[in-house]
């Protein structure tokens, strides 16, 4: 508990005027997304024992992003035709850059359309994503992986005793372990990377069972080539994660990583975060994995998967740009490519959605778009145009005032600076929203194409001047 | 012909729906007379196309009785080489 007795005062904190204001640029550069930064190390109490986490590394260290939109991605919805996933693939590939920031992206391998997809996918050439496999830990299914010629596959070693007793019904820890270690074996023999996925890892006994295995396998690869050695995907299978210090295990993602990293040994180059959203904690979570030593977070775009979803991969490139303080090769705007074909393709994307929904920099509130009228970064996150290809916008409703409308007409145009059109030029076009509400009792806002209509009518000069500049929408 | 006065009091009481004889120069456009932020709009535009003028978006909003309006229009004029 914080304390307020007499030996630790209260600080006094005196204002410092100033008639320049203090746009906190070092941090808030309009051009990024707002940078993270950190001054200092993160304490987490571990076995009764103070540990030092140094978040600044991340600067430093190859933290990357991999996806599973095909995999845990499809398993939320109706399958991709091999066409949209290829597109998709190749969209991936445009966004990640030339440093593979979305590195790694997982088939299934259990159809013909999957391994033809597989095949189409890599015959696009592109280095980054890296193509890889995801079977179940059984020796007739590692047959797949030999066969579609993948360096890497994941496969399901579920760790919580819920899936070792209950689900695959082993009738001990011994004979899952041994059975897990089999399939790994099997891999290691033939060449093959095994990504061993510790599903319900949040809800498992770590030491009776997670930390034994996991010793097992770096046992097992000791003597393996480097890039074959064994990887660790950390499942959060029921989003029980929890991001925040002080927490027990198995809950505690800062102590499953220490236990993982510092006391099995398993490099954060070989650790990858999986988290599922069923308790609103999944970007937060992904992005903790990578802080605590995690290199890799796996991710799905605009976080479709099983039940509530996986981290949103767009929201994971974000944050790497955040904590990198650089666009690192990233081609943000291939994020609205990507949100624009799947909703061609049918996938919901809600309007309120982080970077990519319809509204998501647009403002109603009519004080709001004042403000945006007179510096956009008022109210928008970041450079929205310049990274993501959408200026931020009004909503007309009875609370957005003149200056919405003001806004709405400017952005129409792609009237910028001196050029704006001011507030009174469109005093008509002000006047027929307020008697919309006023008159006629309308209870929805107005629509781009309403507008759009009544700009013409009510104001033809500003039309026939401008006409040919308007936005298509 | 027409003072700026009375052309001020008429156009305001156009847009305001109220009885120019009501209108005193000392009266507050928002608080007297009941202008809501749109009509305030509606005034400015008003007065623009009766005096011929373009006035400042930012000055004209920030003039809030008759008799500044009177004063404000009468200067804008005068820049702007509008005999009134």
């Amino acid at each position: 508990m914080i304390s307020t007795s007499t030996k630790s005062p209260l600080k006094t904190h005196p204002l410092k005027d100033t008639t320049t204001p203090n746009l906190l640029e070092e941090t808030f550069d309009y051009s990024l997304p707002p940078l993270i930064k950190f001054d200092g190390p993160i304490v987490e109490y571990v076995d009764g024992k103070p540990v030092e986490f140094d978040p600044k590394s991340v600067k430093t260290r190859d933290i990357f992003i991999t996806d599973t939109t095909f995999r845990d991605g499809q398993q939320a919805r109706p399958p991709y035709t091999i066409d949209q996933m290829v597109h998709i693939y190749d969209l991936l590939a445009k966004l990640g850059g030339p440093k593979g920031v979305v590195r790694q992206t997982e088939f299934f391998l259990y159809t013909k359309n999957d391994r033809d997809t597989l095949d189409r996918c890599r015959s696009l050439g592109h280095k980054y994503p890296e193509c890889t496999g995801w079977i179940r830990a059984v020796k007739g299914d590692f047959r797949l992986v030999k066969e579609a010629g993948l360096k890497e596959s994941g496969m399901l070693t579920s760790c919580s005793d819920y899936h070792i007793f209950n689900k695959l019904k082993f009738k001990s820890r011994k004979e899952c372990m041994d059975s897990y270690c089999e399939v790994v074996d099997a891999a290691l023999e033939a060449g093959v990377r095994p990504r061993c996925h510790l599903e319900d890892l949040t809800r498992a006994d770590i030491e009776g069972f997670v930390l034994p295995f996991v010793d097992r396998l770096m046992e097992m690869c000791r003597d393996v080539p480097e890039g074959q050695k064994v990887k660790i995907r950390l499942c959060d299978t029921m989003g029980f994660g929890i991001s925040y210090p002080g927490v027990e295990l198995p809950r505690s993602i800062p102590k499953l990583i220490y236990k993982l990293n510092r006391e099995c040994g398993v490099p954060g180059s070989r650790l990858e975060w999986h988290g599922h959203n069923d308790f609103h904690k999944v970007h937060v979570n992904g992005a903790t994995a990578w802080l605590y030593g995690c290199d890799s977070v796996n991710a799905t775009l605009f976080g479709f998967g099983e039940r509530t979803g996986n981290p949103p991969l767009e929201g994971a490139i974000f944050e790497y740009i955040a904590l990198k303080g650089d666009l690192c090769g990233i081609n943000t705007p291939v994020i609205t490519e990507l949100a624009d074909y799947m909703r061609s393709i049918g996938l919901p994307i809600a309007e309120n959605y982080p970077f990519v929904g319809k509204s998501f920099n647009t403002t109603s509130a009519g004080i709001h778009a004042g403000g945006l009228r007179s510096d956009e970064r008022i109210y928008n996150i970041f450079d929205t145009t310049k990274l993501l290809g959408r200026s931020p916008r009004v909503a007309i409703t009875d609370k957005s005032g003149a200056d919405g409308v003001a806004v709405w007409v400017n952005e129409f145009f792609d009237l910028h600076g001196e050029e704006r059109i001011n507030k009174i030029k469109l005093a008509k076009l002000c006047r027929w929203v307020m008697d919309q509400y006023e008159v006629n009792k309308r209870l929805t806002s107005i629509s781009d194409q309403e507008l759009e209509a009544k700009t013409k009518e009510l104001l033809p000069e500003l039309w026939e001047q401008y006409k040919h500049r308007f936005k298509k929408r | 012909m027409e003072s700026v006065a009375d052309r001020v009091k008429k156009v305001t009481a156009r847009v305001l729906k109220v009885d120019p004889k009501d209108i005193k120069p000392e009266q507050h456009f928002a608080m007297d007379l009941g202008a809501e932020s749109v009509q305030s709009i509606e005034l400015v535009a008003s007065f623009e196309e009766e005096f011929g003028i373009e006035m400042d978006e930012d000055a004209a909003l920030s003039v809030e009785t008759v008799g500044g309006a009177i004063d404000f229009i009468t200067k804008v004029c005068k820049e702007q080489g509008v005999k009134v």
